[in-house]
C-alpha cells in the first residue's frame, strides 16, 4: 500500500515539481510581445496584507492584546502527523507585508522565449510577481507541543525557534503555473 | 334622443368596469343629498349592484381555446353579495363624455384558467378586489383627426387585493392603493392598427403586504378564517412614475390569428419601495427607455408540442438608470447602476434562441391539479452594466445570457404531497433548464472606453464572470423573516455540466467571436440546499440568515485555456455544512483609509509607504459570518478533494474514483470553549469578515520598461495615468503632478477584515483507488487569527 501511496504522492507532486524545470527553461517574453496573444486581460493587485496586527480575537489566559506583554497575540496553526502524538506549532503568527503589481492573467505561450515558446504551446495560469514586497515585523515560533490549544489540560510547549523578518525582498517575473500528466 | 344618450352612456360605463383598474372597503356609499353636490351633474346618474357569474368564457384563436372557469363578479367582502357601482354621466359643451364613477366593494375573480388541448389541468385561480373613484372625460378626434377619440382618466383605487391561488393556497397583494393621471390620451386606428398614445401618465401606488395563506378555507381575507390573525407577509411595497407611451394592437399572431403589440416608453421618472417592518429598500431617481417590437399572443403549442398561451416576442431595447439604491435607517446609497439592453434573437454555442413564455397548467406535477408552468426560452443580445459610486464608473460590457426549460409555479403549504417535501410560500421550479451567461470584459470610465479584462472581480460578490449550466430544483420564497415581516427561503438546486470560469479573457476582441480562454471550472456537478434562510431589510441594510445550507460542489476538471479542452489540474470536490451562517450588506464603502502603509493621518501613512485615499460615502459593505458545522454525515460536512491521476474511460473521459485523492476531511470552526456546559465546543464565533467595497482610482506602475501590451511606452516604475486624448486611453508619466494624479486608473478598492477564533480540520487523507486511505495528518488546528488588508484590484488590458 505504501507503494502505491508513495506512486499516487508523485503523480500529484509532479504537477508542481514537473512545472518548474520547464518554466526555468524559459525566457522572459517583453510586454509587447504579449500583445500579439489573445485573451488577454486580467487583473492587477496591490496592498497590505496584516495577521494579528493588534491581536486576534480570543482573549484568556493565553492569548491577549498585543500591548499586554504577559500574553501572545499571535495567531497559532497547530498540527500533528501521527494519531495521539504531539503537535507541531507555528505560534505567535504576526505581521505585515505590502506589495504593488501582483498580476493575474490567463497566457496562451506559443511563441518567443528564444523559439521554445512554440514547442511549449500550452495555455497557462500567470502571475506576474510585484517588484517588491515590504515585509514589517514578520514573526513567527515553531515549537512543539503536548496539545493543540494553549489552554488544554496538561498543555507543555517547546519553542524551538523564532523568525523575523523585516525589510523589502525584490520578487521579479513571472510564475507560469500549468497542468501535466493525467488529470 | 334621451335614450339614445342613456345607451350610449351606458356602453362607455362597461368600458369603464371592464378597463380601467381598481380599489376599497372604506369608502361610504353617497346618499343622493351627496351627489347632488357634484358639480356639473346635469347629466343622468346610473347605479348598479352588480353580480355576475359565467361558468366559462372562452377566447379562441386558430381553434384552440382559452377558458377561464368560474368567472364572477361581485362583492368582495360577501361572496354572495354585489358590487356597487354609482356612474354619474353628463355630455359637455364641447361635447366630450364626462364620467364620475364611484366602484364599492368589488371581486373579479376566475376559478381556473384552462387551455381545451390540455385538459385536466389548470394554471390556478386570480382574484382582484377594488374601491375605486375616477373621472372619465371622451371626446371625438384624435392624433390623426376625426377618426379618433382623445380622453382624459384620473382615479383612486383603495383597500386592494391582487391574488394568486393554486390548490387551496393563496399569495396576494393586499391594501392596493393607487392614484393615476393620464391626460390627453388619444385612441386612433390606422391602417388596421389601433394607436394608442399617452402623452404622459402619472402615478404612485402602494401594497401593504404581500401575504401568503396556506388554509384552504381562507380565500381573499387578509386574517385567517381560523385564528383570526393577520396572515403571514412578506413586506410591502410603494413607488411612483411619470411614463410617455405609445402602444400599437393589431390583429394577427405569429401563427394565424392572434395578437400583436409594440410599445415605446419612456420613464421620466420612477420609484420602487421594498418595505419590511418599516425598514426600507428604495430604488430612486429612476429613469430610462424601452421599445417592445413584435410581441405577440397566440394560443398554440411551444417547442415540445405542449398547448400553451404564447408570447413570443421579437425585440426589446431599453436602459434603465437608477439614481440610487438606498437602505438602512441612515439611507445611504450603494451608488448609482444604469443597465443598457438588447433583447432578441441570436445563436449561442451553435443553437438559436428567441424570447418566449409559453403559459401552461399544472405546475409541479406532485403539488396537485392547478398551478402554472412556464415553457420558457430566453436570448440577451447584449447587455451593458455600470456601477457608479462617489462619480467613479465601472462598466461589465457585453453581458449575454440564453437559455431554455421549464420553470413552474405553484402556491404551496408546508406538507408532503405524492412524495415530495413542500414548503410555505410561493414555490418556482426549475426543469431541464439548459442556459448561461457570459461577460466580454470591463470598461472603465466611459462607454467607449478600452475593453479590459478584470470581470473575475465580480468573484468577490460570488458571481462567475461566465456561466454554462443545466439547472433543476426549486426555490421557495416564504412569508416572515427573521422578525416580523420578510422572505423565508427553501431550496434545492442541482447544477449539472456546468462550466464556469474563474478568469475568463473576452469572448469578441473587436474582430467576432472568438473561443472564450480562461480558468474553467468544468463538468461541474452542484447540489444545494438551504433551509429556512430568511432575508430582511433592517435598519443597517439587508440581512440574510442561512439557517442550514448544505451543498457539494463536484467540479470534473480544473481546465486552463478553453473550457472544453483545456488542460486540467484535476478533480475538486468541495463540501459545505453551515448552520446559521449570515450576509449583511449595507450601504457605504470604507471611507478613509491608508493603503499599503500604517497610519490613522495622513502623514503618518504616508511616512511608511502608504497612499492616504477618501474613498467617499457611497460603496458597500459587506458583513459575513460563516459557520462550519461539525459533520454529522456523508452528506453534511466540510471537505475537500482533489484528485488527480484518474484512469480514462472507453471515451478517454477521466473517470472519477480512479485517481488519488487528497481529503481535507471535516473542516469546522469553534469558539475554543464550552461556555453553555454542554459537553461540546461552542460554535457561534465562525468565520467573520467585513468587506469594504468601493470604486476608487489605485496606482498602477510600469513593471518593465519598454512597449507594453498596446503599445504604450514606458519605463519602469512610471505610472499609468488615464488620458482620454492618447491613442491607447492613457500614458506612462514618471512623476505624475496634482493634475495627473486625479486621473489614476479606477478599479475595485477592498478592505477586509476576516477573524477566526478556531479552524480546524479533523484529518488530511491520500487515498488510492485500489490501496485505500491512508491518513498523513491527524489534525490541524489554526487558533485567534486577524487578517486585515487593503487591497485595489485593477483590470488590465
Amino acid at each position: 500500500m505504501k507503494t502505491y501511496l508513495r506512486a499516487s504522492c508523485l503523480v500529484m507532486l509532479s504537477i508542481f515539481f514537473v512545472a518548474k524545470p520547464v518554466v526555468a527553461e524559459l525566457s522572459p517574453i517583453s510586454d509587447r510581445g504579449l500583445s500579439e496573444v489573445s485573451g488577454q486581460g486580467g487583473i492587477y493587485l496591490s496592498g497590505d496584507i496584516s495577521i494579528n496586527e493588534l491581536g486576534g480575537p480570543i482573549e484568556n489566559a493565553y492569548f491577549g492584546r498585543c500591548d499586554n506583554t504577559e500574553k501572545k497575540c499571535g495567531a497559532r496553526f497547530a498540527y500533528r502527523l501521527k494519531e495521539n502524538g504531539g503537535w507541531m506549532v507555528l505560534d505567535d503568527i504576526r505581521g505585515n507585508f505590502a506589495f504593488e503589481g501582483l498580476t493575474l492573467r490567463i497566457r496562451k505561450v506559443d511563441s518567443g522565449f528564444g523559439g521554445d515558446g512554440e514547442i511549449f504551446d500550452r495555455d497557462v495560469v500567470e502571475l506576474g510577481l510585484p517588484n517588491t514586497v515590504r515585509f514589517n515585523d514578520v514573526q513567527f515560533n515553531m515549537a512543539g507541543s503536548s496539545t493543540a490549544r494553549p489552554t488544554d489540560p496538561g498543555f507543555q510547549q517547546t519553542d524551538i525557534f523564532s523568525v523575523e523578518m523585516q525589510g523589502s525582498v525584490v520578487m521579479e517575473g513571472n510564475l507560469l503555473v500549468f497542468p501535466v500528466g493525467n488529470p | 334622443m334621451a335614450l339614445v344618450r342613456a345607451g350610449g352612456a351606458l356602453a362607455v360605463v362597461g368600458w369603464v368596469i371592464a378597463f380601467v383598474p381598481i380599489a376599497g372597503a372604506e369608502m361610504q356609499r353617497l346618499d343622493e343629498s351627496a351627489l347632488a353636490e357634484i358639480s356639473g351633474q346635469s347629466g343622468i346618474s346610473v347605479e348598479v349592484e352588480l353580480g355576475m357569474t359565467a361558468d366559462r368564457i372562452s377566447y379562441l384563436d386558430d381553434g384552440k381555446a382559452v377558458q377561464l372557469e368560474g368567472f364572477r363578479v361581485g362583492s368582495a367582502e360577501d361572496p354572495e353579495g354585489r358590487a356597487y357601482h354609482l356612474i354619474m354621466v353628463d355630455i359637455g359643451d364641447d361635447a366630450a363624455l364626462n364620467l364620475d364613477y364611484l366602484i364599492e366593494d368589488r371581486r373579479i375573480e376566475f376559478g381556473d384558467v384552462r387551455l381545451a388541448g390540455a385538459p385536466g389541468l389548470s394554471m390556478g385561480g386570480v382574484f382582484f378586489d377594488h374601491n375605486l373613484q375616477g373621472e372619465f372625460s371622451l371626446r371625438s378626434d384624435g392624433a390623426h383627426g376625426g377618426g379618433g377619440y382623445t380622453f382624459d382618466s384620473a382615479y383612486t383605487m383603495t383597500g386592494g387585493r391582487l391574488g394568486y391561488r393554486t390548490n387551496g393556497n393563496e399569495v396576494f397583494l393586499d391594501g392596493i392603493t393607487m392614484n393615476v393621471e393620464a391626460l390627453g390620451v388619444t385612441l386612433d386606428v390606422v391602417d388596421d392598427v389601433l394607436q394608442l398614445r399617452a402623452p404622459r401618465v402619472v402615478g404612485s401606488w402602494e401594497v401593504g403586504a404581500v401575504r401568503f395563506s396556506g388554509n384552504p378555507l381562507n380565500h381573499g381575507v387578509s386574517t385567517d378564517s381560523g385564528t383570526g390573525t393577520l396572515l403571514p407577509s412578506y413586506g410591502g411595497f410603494a413607488g411612483h412614475y411619470d411614463l410617455t407611451s405609445a402602444t400599437d394592437i393589431q390583429a394577427g399572431g405569429r401563427n394565424g390569428q392572434g395578437l400583436r403589440i409594440d410599445n415605446q416608453t419612456e420613464i421620466h421618472s420612477a420609484s420602487f419601495l421594498y418595505k419590511d417592518d418599516g425598514n426600507v429598500l428604495a430604488l430612486r431617481d429612476m429613469t430610462g427607455h424601452y421599445g417592445i417590437n413584435d410581441l405577440r399572443f397566440d394560443v398554440t403549442t411551444d417547442w415540445q408540442g405542449r398547448e400553451s398561451l404564447g408570447l413570443t416576442l421579437g425585440a426589446l431595447e431599453g436602459e434603465l438608470f437608477i439614481g440610487g439604491i438606498e437602505m438602512g435607517a441612515a439611507g445611504k446609497s450603494l451608488g448609482q447602476v444604469n443597465a443598457r439592453f438588447v433583447v432578441g434573437d441570436s445563436v449561442f454555442n451553435n443553437e438559436r434562441y428567441g424570447n418566449a413564455v409559453y403559459l401552461q397548467g399544472g405546475g409541479n406535477a406532485d403539488a396537485g391539479a392547478q398551478g402554472l408552468r412556464l415553457a420558457t426560452e430566453w436570448s440577451l443580445k447584449s447587455a451593458d452594466l455600470s456601477y457608479s459610486e462617489d462619480g467613479n464608473r465601472v462598466i461589465f460590457s457585453g453581458l449575454q445570457s440564453w437559455g431554455r426549460g421549464d420553470m413552474t409555479v405553484d402556491v404551496t403549504r408546508e406538507e408532503v404531497r405524492n412524495g415530495t417535501q413542500f414548503y410555505d410560500g410561493l414555490r418556482i421550479g426549475f426543469e431541464g433548464i439548459r442556459a448561461g451567461y457570459r461577460l466580454n470584459g470591463l470598461r472603465i470610465g466611459s462607454d467607449d472606453a478600452q475593453l479590459q479584462g478584470g470581470t473575475e472581480l465580480l468573484l468577490a460578490l460570488g458571481i462567475y464572470p461566465a456561466y454554462e449550466f443545466e439547472l433543476d430544483g426549486q426555490l421557495t420564497l416564504g412569508p416572515g423573516g427573521a422578525q416580523g415581516e420578510g422572505i423565508t427561503v427553501n431550496s434545492d438546486i442541482r447544477i449539472s455540466n456546468g462550466r464556469a470560469a474563474i478568469i475568463a479573457a473576452p469572448y469578441d476582441e473587436g474582430n467576432g467571436e472568438i473561443s472564450q480562454q480562461g480558468l474553467w471550472i468544468s463538468e461541474l456537478d452542484y447540489d444545494g440546499h438551504l433551509r429556512g434562510m430568511t432575508v430582511d431589510v433592517n435598519g443597517e441594510g439587508l440581512s440574510i440568515v442561512k439557517g442550514e445550507a448544505w451543498s457539494s460542489m463536484d467540479v470534473g476538471n480544473l481546465r486552463v485555456g478553453d473550457k472544453l479542452s483545456g488542460a486540467s489540474f484535476g478533480r475538486f470536490v468541495l463540501q459545505k455544512y453551515e448552520r446559521d451562517s449570515s450576509m449583511l450588506l449595507s450601504p457605504g464603502g470604507a471611507g478613509t483609509v491608508c493603503a499599503g502603509g500604517v497610519g490613522a493621518s495622513e502623514l503618518a501613512c504616508e511616512s511608511t509607504g502608504g497612499i492616504w485615499e477618501e474613498r467617499g460615502g457611497e460603496g458597500m459593505t459587506v458583513t459575513i459570518k460563516q459557520i462550519l458545522a461539525r459533520a454529522v454525515s456523508d452528506d453534511k460536512k466540510n471537505a475537500f478533494v482533489w484528485e488527480t491521476g484518474r484512469k480514462l474511460d472507453a471515451n478517454g473521459v477521466p473517470a472519477n474514483g480512479t485517481g488519488t485523492r487528497l481529503v481535507l476531511n471535516d473542516i469546522y470552526t469553534g469558539d475554543g470553549v464550552d461556555a453553555d456546559g454542554n459537553g461540546l465546543n461552542d460554535n457561534s464565533f465562525g468565520i467573520q469578515t467585513d468587506l469594504a467595497i468601493d470604486v476608487y482610482q489605485t496606482r498602477v506602475v510600469k513593471k518593465q520598461s519598454g512597449a507594453d501590451s498596446q503599445g504604450v511606452i514606458g519605463n519602469r516604475g512610471d505610472e499609468k495615468i488615464m488620458d482620454p486624448s492618447a491613442p491607447a486611453g492613457y500614458r506612462y508619466v514618471p512623476d505624475p503632478g496634482e493634475t495627473e494624479l486625479v486621473n489614476r486608473p479606477l478599479g475595485f478598492a477592498v478592505q477586509a477584515n476576516s477573524r477566526f477564533k478556531e479552524l480546524s480540520i479533523n484529518n488530511i487523507d491520500l487515498v488510492h483507488p485500489s490501496g485505500g486511505a491512508e491518513t498523513l495528518v491527524y489534525g490541524v488546528k489554526m487558533q485567534n487569527f486577524d487578517i486585515r488588508a487593503n487591497l485595489t484590484a485593477t483590470p488590465i488590458p
